[in-house]
């Protein structure tokens, strides 16, 4: 039986495939945010800035960022926060993210189920 | 797990939270917080402190109306673009899944010595913090000839609803070729694009029903939000349709006359064949009762939304006096997130995070041409301070306006849930 491909894994393949593109500075940069342990109650706070817009279940236009897998998360985010993804507001908000946010909304974000 | 400088100083200044002094509650139980207003505002910092206090805090919500029409996409209803029913919501779930205390009633008073809140309904709610989160009311006498016993003839439609309902049918009975006026309002005031969407919206509206019927906005202001969008867009969408009246030509000279329907600018009187007064506006009355307005709206301390003057009582959205956030739902919600935090903080102990805030504003021109405006905002002494921001560009291409038109949709959907549940 074919099976449809699950969003989280199309969203996963989406990271990897830009993340062949970072350049090197760029993946020095990702991996120091990923060796920060998250505060996932501080990701719980700033949490509530990413659920003005994103829903839980997504929309068409806005995806639901619940249930990725940590890096996959801090990839995206740092993206936007590097310009290397182009969103007017997701540059804005995470652009004014720390590594440690990134790393809190990651730790929060993970523990939810998709 | 490695630690590097950076990620260290960065995390001693993430655990350097704000810990506030813990009010818990003596002789009655658990601490109560009372929030006065279901809109974008009270709605979310209802549902966020009984959601992350799970239990502690007993919340109560005052709110006259049962089904809560959102005055954000108000105007895709008169477009034509959303039915009434879609922006109308229902405070069912705020009280089954988040406990919350959903009181049906007005607010008629705040004692602060006592502290507690008077319903019209008769009978009195005591609060350890109060929110206010009480939306718009109107300046007196800021439009020559308009009350609110004329809002039936000329309606502000600036609450969501009934208001709303009956300017759209008022549009569609124009006769044909027929003149709609606009009053707009002077700064500050709720929604700063939403006029100019709204005209946007009559004229589609227009456009296919009634196309040669005219649009006149009498203005006070030298310019307006989003300007150069809705212009552009005007001007590509309906050319020839709609004539703004600045203050360099007399558009703060306005006098209305709702018997006759008649709306003199500047001393040329216009026949109206439908007429939207959008008045001068001040903070939600209850503010003024509570006793914590200076002026038009109430001050507050950017780190908490609390109030200049009572520090149990919080002040949020619309009628709060920030500094530099557009009055709007979005900042509504945002603002309410930072209080519940700091208020939850204050009467459990919970830990209390730095106040931040963001908005975004969309707005529609036409079928599938969006366009919005957003910043983020940090807790300054003196005020909320504007930290960057961004704005649609004039000439982008349609499938970006397309993108942001569904964007809004998302939005609008998470919004509305994070407000509702």
């Amino acid at each position: 039986m074919p099976v449809a491909p699950r969003p989280l894994t199309v969203a996963l393949a989406l990271c990897l495939g830009w993340a062949a593109a970072v350049t090197a500075e760029e993946e020095t940069e990702i991996g120091e945010i990923l060796a920060i342990e998250g505060d996932p109650e501080y990701g719980e706070y700033l949490s509530s800035e990413c659920t003005t817009c994103h829903q839980a279940s997504g929309s068409d236009a806005i995806p639901a960022i619940v249930g990725w897998p940590q890096e996959a998360f801090v990839v995206a985010l740092h993206g936007y926060k590097s310009g290397q993804r182009s969103h007017p507001a997701m540059q804005m908000i995470a652009g004014r993210l720390s590594d440690e946010e990134i790393a809190a909304l990651a730790a929060y974000f993970g523990t939810l189920a998709p | 797990m490695s630690f590097n400088r950076r990620a260290f100083i960065g995390t001693a200044a993430a655990a350097a939270t704000l810990r506030a002094p813990m009010v818990r509650a003596g002789s009655h139980g658990k601490p109560r917080v009372v929030v006065v207003g279901g809109g974008a505002g009270g709605a979310t910092a209802a549902r966020y402190i009984a959601k992350d206090s799970a239990g502690e805090i007993d919340v109560t919500l005052i709110e006259p109306s049962r089904s809560y029409y959102t005055c954000f996409f108000s105007n895709l209803y008169i477009g034509g673009f959303r039915t009434i029913e879609s922006i109308a919501h229902s405070y069912g779930t705020l009280a089954s899944d988040y406990g919350i205390n959903v009181v049906h009633d007005w607010a008629t008073g705040v004692d602060r010595a006592a502290k507690s809140v008077a319903l019209a309904g008769g009978g009195r709610v005591p609060y350890d913090r109060l929110i206010l989160s009480p939306g718009i009311d109107f300046v007196a006498g800021s439009v020559a000839g308009w009350d609110l016993t004329s809002q039936n003839a000329m309606p502000h439609a600036y609450k969501g609803g009934s208001q709303t309902e009956l300017l759209k049918a008022q549009i569609l009975a124009m006769p044909e070729g027929g003149t709609f006026v606009m009053v707009a309002p002077p700064n500050p005031y709720r929604c700063p694009p939403g006029p100019y969407e709204r005209v946007s919206m009559v004229a589609h509206v227009l456009k296919q029903s009634n196309p040669t019927a005219k649009i006149i906005i009498a203005d006070s202001k030298a310019n307006f939000s989003k300007q150069g969008l809705f212009e552009a867009g005007w001007e590509a969408h309906y050319p020839g349709m709609i004539t703004r009246i600045g203050p360099d030509f007399g558009g703060e000279n306005v006098t209305v006359n709702p018997a006759e329907m008649t709306v003199d600018i500047d001393g040329e009187v216009i026949e109206a064949a439908a007429c939207n007064v959008i008045p001068a506006q001040k903070a939600g009355h209850i503010a003024d009762l509570a006793g914590v307005t200076e002026g038009n709206w109430a001050p507050v301390n950017a780190v908490d939304m609390s109030s200049k003057v009572d520090p149990e009582i919080h002040v949020l959205g619309d009628s709060a006096a920030q500094g530099d956030m557009p009055k709007s739902g979005f900042s509504a919600n945002s603002q309410a997130k930072v209080c519940a935090n700091a208020v939850r903080g204050a009467l459990t102990g919970s830990r209390v995070f730095p106040a931040r805030f963001s908005n975004t504003c969309w707005s529609l021109i036409d079928a599938d041409d969006g366009v919005k405006v957003g910043a983020t905002y940090e807790a300054t002494e003196e005020k909320i301070a504007r930290i960057d921001g961004f704005v649609s560009q004039t000439g982008e291409d349609a499938a970006t306006r397309k993108a942001t038109y569904e964007e809004s949709l998302g939005w609008y959907d998470a919004i509305t849930s994070d407000m509702f549940g």
